[in-house]
């Protein structure tokens, strides 16, 4: 679900949407969800001061939710 | 290194938590600030009841002699405070000297109302993904009454779809509620129209509401983002969870009114525990025409927050 969440945000949120690449890897003390935008679309999805970024991360971690209650939620964008 | 004494008192009451702190510190009352922490609950049969907690701090006004006292050890908590209220707000205690100094320094510099007012206007384009932080601050009412689906515009047709996404794609199984927003005169925008509120509801939301409302604000803020992208234009529209924000805005009106009743009675600044942007607005509509007192935030970031000034 990590995944579909960042995705759907993502592609809603910048230009090049068929740029827009999410994949997700567990480790064993955290989920990291890598997002990949196109080079122009990163503002957009970092926002200022990184405030859509931290709403990403803040949404991230309910999504996470039940499941991985006890690992750091990370949102790896680049 | 700390370059100003503070302490933690508890009692039955708010003046009383005052007084033993006053008196820990050996200081007088025109020489400290009181924040209050924590209102005295009488819980439910005697279960539950809570300490009033405050914060004094002392100002610097005497010269810099070594104080009377050493100072006071925390007051040994009651074991009643020690076991029931520790969490909630331990943000406030992990304030670092450094970085009280520079919110010290920066303090005289700022003393602003919310920004609303003071915002450039916004270019079209780009900027209409930039929210008006402000908007949260509409000191919610009771909503109006449910509307039919019919009455519902564009606005908030694609917030609530948007929202619904989101809130299936982080599997949170809620219902969506729709109705207007009834603005009040203190809201300040009696000219606009009122917004959308829509009110998430469901079981064990609490994770979607996040410490002081923080996951709250974010779903709202990528909810009115990805709308407003979609409608071209600003989406007109709050999101609530539970009613978390009628709630949070009844109750801080009504502390709001209190301790600016302490404050004039006791004729010394009173300051409020820190507080996000939206609910410091809140607390500032509030006494905002309050004929014996005015109000200031002081701080920066999370450790910002409202003082109640007897004029």
């Amino acid at each position: 679900m990590e995944q579909e969440l960042v995705e759907y945000i993502a592609k809603n949120l910048v230009n090049a949407p068929e740029q827009v690449k999410v994949s997700r890897r567990l480790t064993s003390s955290s989920v990291i969800v890598e997002l990949r935008v196109a080079q122009q679309d990163m503002g957009r999805i970092i926002g200022k001061n990184g405030r859509v970024a931290n709403a990403i991360r803040a949404l991230l971690r309910v999504a996470a939710g039940d499941q991985h209650r006890d690992k750091r939620v990370i949102l790896d964008i680049d | 290194m700390e370059p100003r004494r503070s302490i933690e008192a508890t009692g039955e009451s708010i003046q009383e938590a005052i007084d033993k702190g006053l008196a820990a510190l050996g200081a007088a009352p025109n020489e400290v600030i009181v924040e209050v922490l924590e209102e005295p609950s009488r819980g439910v049969f005697g279960i539950g009841a809570r300490p009033a907690r405050v914060r004094l701090q002392v100002l610097i006004t005497r010269p810099p002699a070594p104080p009377p006292a050493p100072p006071a050890p925390p007051p040994a908590p009651t074991a009643q405070s020690e076991k029931t209220e520790r969490k909630p707000r331990e943000h406030s205690e992990h304030k670092e000297p450094r970085e009280q100094k520079a919110r010290a320094e920066r303090r005289e510099r700022r003393a602003e109302r919310p920004p609303r007012q003071e915002r450039a206007p916004r270019p079209p384009a780009d900027e209409l993904l930039e929210d008006h932080e402000d908007d949260e601050a509409l000191p919610l009412t009771d909503a109006g009454p449910d509307v039919d689906e019919a009455e519902l515009d564009d606005d908030v047709k694609v917030a609530r779809e948007v929202l619904m996404q989101l809130l299936q794609k982080m599997s949170v199984r809620a219902q969506i509620s729709v109705r207007r927003v009834e603005t009040t005169r203190e809201s300040g925008r009696e000219n606009e129209a009122a917004p959308w509120l829509l009110n998430v509801t469901g079981h064990e939301l609490n994770p979607l509401i996040g410490r002081r409302g923080e996951t709250l604000a974010a779903l709202q803020y990528v909810t009115r983002l990805i709308s407003s992208r979609q409608l071209q234009h600003r989406a007109n529209i709050i999101v609530d969870v539970d009613g978390y924000k009628s709630r949070r805005s009844q109750l801080l009106r009504g502390l709001a009114l209190r301790m600016a009743e302490q404050a004039v009675q006791q004729k010394r600044t009173v300051a409020l525990e820190p507080m996000p942007p939206h609910e410091r607005r809140i607390i500032h509509l509030t006494l905002r025409d309050h004929a014996q007192v005015s109000t200031r935030s002081v701080g920066e970031g999370e450790g910002r927050k409202v003082t109640i000034v007897p004029k």
